[in-house]
C-alpha cells in the first residue's frame, strides 16, 4: 500500500513536473502556429569548397562588368557633382473684365534651369567644407530664339564648423547669387505657393530679389535642437551682402556698392510647440546712388532705399505669411529747371494663406523605406492678396492681385499649379482675370 | 402635434439603429503602423518589427476584420517616428529608447506598452596604431557619434561611468559613410558604432564593446501607441501586443536564430558582424517584451540621465507613461505569463 501511495506521489510530481516544463518550452499552441516555423538552415552549417567557388565566380563578373560600366557609360567629374534643375510647362489664359470680348489664351513657353553643386575641399574634421554652384537658365524670348544665361556662380566656404547641429552657422558664398530680401528671395517652396512672385518684389516693383556678383553672409545664432524630431531652428538667422548693383552678367558700372542686410528672429521651440514655425523678419537693401536727369537737363546723383518686414507661420498642415515693403527714390520733382530733389514712396505688401492636406512638407516622413516610387499625394490650397502703390502720395494709381490656387504634388519632384488671379490696376485702368495651369517638374 | 408625437419614437428609434451600427463598427479601418526604416530604402526592419513584417503576423491577425495594416518604414528611424506620430500620421511605432523618451517629454500623446529588445550593443574603434586602451584616455579626442540616436545617450553614459562628459571630447556629429570616412582618413580618433569591417581590414581596433556591460548601459526598444488610439480601440491594441509577444517569444527560440538573421539582412547590414553580435546575446533576455520593474527602471534611469544632461527639458514620469494592461493580458492569453518571469 505504502509502495502505491508512494508511486502515485511520485508519478503525480513527475507529471507535474512535465506539464510545468512544457508550461516553460512551449507554452501555447498558438504562439508557435501563428509564427510560421519555415525550416531554417542551421547556422553553423559549413560551405563547400564549390558553394565558395561559386561566390567568387559572382565577384569576378560583377567586378568586371562595373569596370566596364565605368570604362564606357559612366561619366566622370574631378570632383563631386550633383546635377538638378526644374522646367514648366504652362497654359494660361487672359480675360480683360472691362474690355468685353477681348480674351487670350494658349501655351507659354518654357524656361528650363540647369544646376551643377558640388564639393571642392572637404573638411570631415569640422565640416568646414568648400562648395561650388554654377547654374544655367534658358527661356524663350519674343523672336524665338533661346536666351541661355549664367544664373548662379559661386563659391562658398563655411567659417564655422558644421558637424555641431548645436553651434551656429556662418556660410560666405561669393559670385554671382539672389540678392536675399524678404520672404520672397530667401523663402523655400515650402512658404510660397503662388506661381508668380509679390508684385513689390518683381521688376514693375522694387525689383528686390534678381541676381547679383558680389559676397554675401549667411548665419545664424542660438540654435534650438529637438534631437528626438531631428528638428532645428536658430533663434536669429541674418544676412549680409554686398554688391556691385548692376545685375546680373553684367560688370560694375560705378564705384558705389548696394549693401543688403536681413535679420529672422525664430521661435526658440521645439518640434511639438504649437509656435514652431513662427518667424519675423526685417530686411534692408541700399542700393548705390544714380544718375538722375530731368528733361530740362539737370543732372545729380539720386538715392534709393528699400526695407521690409515680414511674419511668418509655418508649421504643416497650415501656413501663413505675411510681408510688407518700401521703396524710396529720389529724382527730380518736375521737369523744369528749377526743379528740386524729392522722394517718392512706394509700398507694397502681400498676405498669404495655404493649408496643406498631405505630408509634402513633413522631411522625415517622406524619407520613406519602400519598394516602390512612392510620394505622399498633397493638396494645397492657398489665396494671396498682392497690392502694390508705385507712388503713396498719388491716389488711385495701385495695383491689386488677388490670386486662388491648388498645388497638386504627386512624385517627388513633380507639382501641378493652377493659378487663378484677379488683377485691378487702377494706374492703367486694366481689370484682368488669369488663369495658369503650371506642370513644374525638376530632376 | 399629434404628428410629432408618432414621428418621434420612429426618429429615436432610428437615432438607435445609426448608434447601434456605429459601435457595430467601432473597430479602425487601417492600422498604421511605424518602423525604423534603413539605408537601403527598401521595406525591411530589423528585431521584433522585421519578424511581423516577414511573416506578416499583423495582416493574418486581423484579416478576419477586414482592417488593413499600413506599414510605414522611416529611414529617417526614431526622429522621424517621432514627426509622423506628431503630425497624426501613425497610430502605433516601434523605435530606440532615445528617441522614445525624448519625444514623450516633448509632449507627443504617447503609451508605452511593451519593450521591444532589451540589450542593444555598440562599440568604440580607434585607430590600430593609436595607443588608447580606456575610455578615460578618449579625454580632449574627436569622437564621430550619430547624434540623436540610442549611440549618443548610450556613449554619454560610457563617458560617465568612465568618470568623462560629453564636454571632455570632442564629439562631431558624424552618421554611417560619412564617419567611416573620417576616421579612414584620420580626421576622427575614435567612432561610436564603428564597422566591425574596418576592424576586420586592420583599419581599426576595437576599443571598447558593450555586450559584457550591465543592462543598464546597453540599448533598448520600445512599442508606443497614441493614447487616442489605446483609448478607442484598446482591444485591438491586445492583439496588436500579442502579435509583438508572438514575435518575441520566436524570436527568443535559439532554433530560429538563423531565419532571424536572413531577415534582419534585409536591412543592409553586414551579415557576419550581425551573426558576431547576436551570438553573444542571452535571447530570452534580449527578446523579453515585459514592462517589468526593471524595464521601468532603465528607462527612468535613461530618462533622468537626458534631463540632466539637457536632452529634455522637462523631467518625464516613466511610470506614469508605461501602460502594462495590454502586454500582461495578452501574456496571460498566450499562457507565457511565467515565460519571461
Amino acid at each position: 500500500m505504502k509502495t502505491r501511495k508512494l508511486s502515485l506521489i511520485v508519478l503525480g510530481i513527475l507529471l507535474m513536473g512535465n506539464v510545468s516544463l512544457q508550461a516553460e518550452e512551449i507554452p501555447d499552441k498558438e504562439v508557435v502556429d501563428n509564427v510560421s516555423q519555415a525550416e531554417a538552415p542551421a547556422i553553423e552549417q559549413p560551405v563547400s569548397q564549390a558553394d565558395l567557388e561559386g561566390v567568387r565566380g559572382e565577384l569576378a563578373v560583377l567586378s568586371d562588368k562595373l569596370a566596364r560600366q565605368l570604362d564606357k557609360n559612366v561619366a566622370a567629374t574631378t570632383r563631386s557633382l550633383k546635377i538638378s534643375g526644374s522646367t514648366s510647362s504652362k497654359y494660361s489664359a487672359v480675360q480683360y473684365t472691362n474690355k468685353p470680348g477681348e480674351y487670350k489664351s494658349g501655351f507659354a513657353p518654357s524656361s528650363v534651369s540647369v544646376s551643377f553643386k558640388g564639393n571642392l575641399k572637404k573638411d570631415y574634421d569640422y565640416g568646414r567644407d568648400l562648395n561650388y554652384v554654377a547654374g544655367f537658365s534658358a527661356s524663350a524670348t519674343s523672336t524665338a530664339t533661346s536666351n541661355t544665361v549664367p544664373q548662379d556662380a559661386y563659391i562658398q566656404y563655411s567659417l564655422l564648423p558644421t558637424r555641431d547641429q548645436e553651434l551656429p552657422t556662418l556660410t560666405l558664398q561669393f559670385g554671382q547669387q539672389k540678392r536675399l530680401f524678404g520672404l520672397e528671395a530667401a523663402s523655400t517652396e515650402e512658404k510660397q505657393p503662388v506661381i508668380n512672385g509679390a508684385t513689390f518684389a518683381g521688376g514693375s516693383g522694387l525689383n528686390l530679389s534678381p541676381r547679383d556678383i558680389g559676397l554675401q553672409l549667411k548665419g545664424d545664432l542660438f540654435p534650438t535642437v529637438d534631437l528626438g524630431f531631428g528638428y532645428r531652428v536658430p533663434l536669429i538667422e541674418y544676412y549680409l551682402g554686398v554688391y556691385n548693383g548692376a545685375g546680373a552678367n553684367l560688370p560694375d558700372t560705378d564705384t558705389s556698392r548696394d549693401i543688403l542686410g536681413r535679420i529672422v528672429f525664430n521661435a526658440p521651440v521645439g518640434f511639438y510647440s504649437p509656435y514652431k514655425g513662427l518667424s519675423f523678419g526685417s530686411s534692408f537693401y541700399k542700393p548705390g546712388d544714380v544718375d538722375i536727369t530731368n528733361a530740362a537737363g539737370l543732372k545729380g546723383r539720386g538715392s534709393k532705399f528699400r526695407y521690409g518686414q515680414d511674419i511668418s507661420y509655418v508649421s504643416a498642415p497650415i501656413g501663413f505669411t505675411a510681408e510688407y515693403a518700401v521703396g524710396r527714390d529720389e529724382n527730380f520733382s518736375n521737369s523744369t529747371a528749377s526743379a528740386v530733389k524729392t522722394t517718392t514712396q512706394s509700398q507694397g505688401y502681400t498676405l498669404t494663406l495655404f493649408y496643406s492636406f498631405g505630408e509634402q512638407f513633413l522631411p522625415n516622413f517622406k524619407s520613406q523605406s519602400r519598394s516602390d516610387d512612392w510620394w505622399p499625394k498633397t493638396y494645397e490650397p492657398f489665396v494671396r492678396f498682392d497690392r502694390w502703390d508705385p507712388n503713396t502720395s498719388v491716389d488711385n494709381d495701385h495695383t491689386t492681385i488677388v490670386t486662388y490656387g491648388l498645388n497638386v504634388f504627386f512624385a517627388e519632384t513633380t507639382k501641378l499649379a493652377i493659378n487663378y488671379s484677379l488683377t485691378d490696376k487702377l494706374s492703367t485702368n486694366l481689370k484682368q482675370n488669369d488663369l495658369v495651369v503650371q506642370f513644374q517638374y525638376s530632376f | 402635434m399629434m404628428k410629432w408625437i408618432k414621428i418621434l419614437p420612429v426618429a429615436v428609434l432610428l437615432l438607435m439603429g445609426v448608434t447601434v451600427v456605429s459601435h457595430a463598427e467601432d473597430k479602425p479601418k487601417v492600422i498604421r503602423y511605424g518602423f525604423n526604416g534603413n539605408g537601403l530604402g527598401r521595406p525591411f526592419t530589423g528585431g521584433v518589427g522585421g519578424v511581423i513584417n516577414d511573416k506578416n503576423l499583423l495582416e493574418k491577425e486581423f484579416a478576419k476584420d477586414g482592417i488593413r495594416i499600413e506599414k510605414t518604414f522611416l529611414a529617417s528611424t526614431g526622429p522621424g517616428l517621432n514627426e509622423a506620430f506628431a503630425s497624426g500620421l501613425l497610430d502605433i511605432a516601434g523605435f530606440g529608447d532615445f528617441p522614445n523618451i525624448v519625444g514623450r517629454a516633448g509632449g507627443l500623446k504617447t503609451r508605452w506598452i511593451l519593450v521591444g529588445v532589451r540589450g542593444d550593443n555598440s562599440r568604440i574603434i580607434v585607430h590600430p596604431e593609436s595607443n588608447i586602451t580606456s575610455v578615460k584616455q578618449l579625454k580632449g579626442l574627436r569622437i564621430g557619434v550619430a547624434k540623436g540616436t540610442w549611440a549618443q545617450l548610450w556613449f554619454a553614459k560610457i563617458l560617465v561611468v568612465n568618470g568623462l562628459t560629453e564636454k571632455d571630447v570632442k564629439v562631431l556629429n558624424l552618421k554611417g559613410s560619412d564617419a567611416t570616412a573620417a576616421f579612414v582618413a584620420g580626421s576622427i580618433d575614435a567612432v561610436v558604432g564603428g564597422s566591425l569591417s574596418l576592424v576586420d581590414q586592420g583599419l581599426a581596433k576595437i576599443l571598447y564593446e558593450s555586450n559584457k556591460d550591465p543592462q543598464s548601459l546597453r540599448g533598448r526598444d520600445g512599442l508606443l501607441v497614441t493614447e487616442a488610439f489605446a483609448q478607442k480601440y484598446p482591444d485591438i491594441v491586445k492583439r496588436i501586443v500579442k502579435v509583438n509577444i508572438q514575435a518575441a517569444y520566436w524570436l527568443s527560440q535559439p532554433q530560429n536564430t538563423a531565419e532571424y538573421l536572413r531577415i534582419s539582412g534585409k536591412t543592409g547590414g553586414v551579415y557576419k558582424d550581425a551573426k558576431k553580435d547576436y551570438l553573444t546575446h542571452d535571447l530570452k533576455v534580449k527578446w523579453n517584451p515585459r514592462l517589468d520593474k526593471e524595464a521601468i527602471d532603465h528607462y527612468q534611469a535613461k530618462a533622468d540621465f537626458c534631463y540632466a544632461n539637457g536632452y529634455i527639458r522637462n523631467k518625464l514620469d516613466v511610470e506614469k507613461w508605461a501602460d502594462k494592461s495590454f502586454s500582461e493580458a495578452a501574456l496571460k492569453e498566450l499562457g507565457l505569463e511565467n515565460y519571461w518571469k
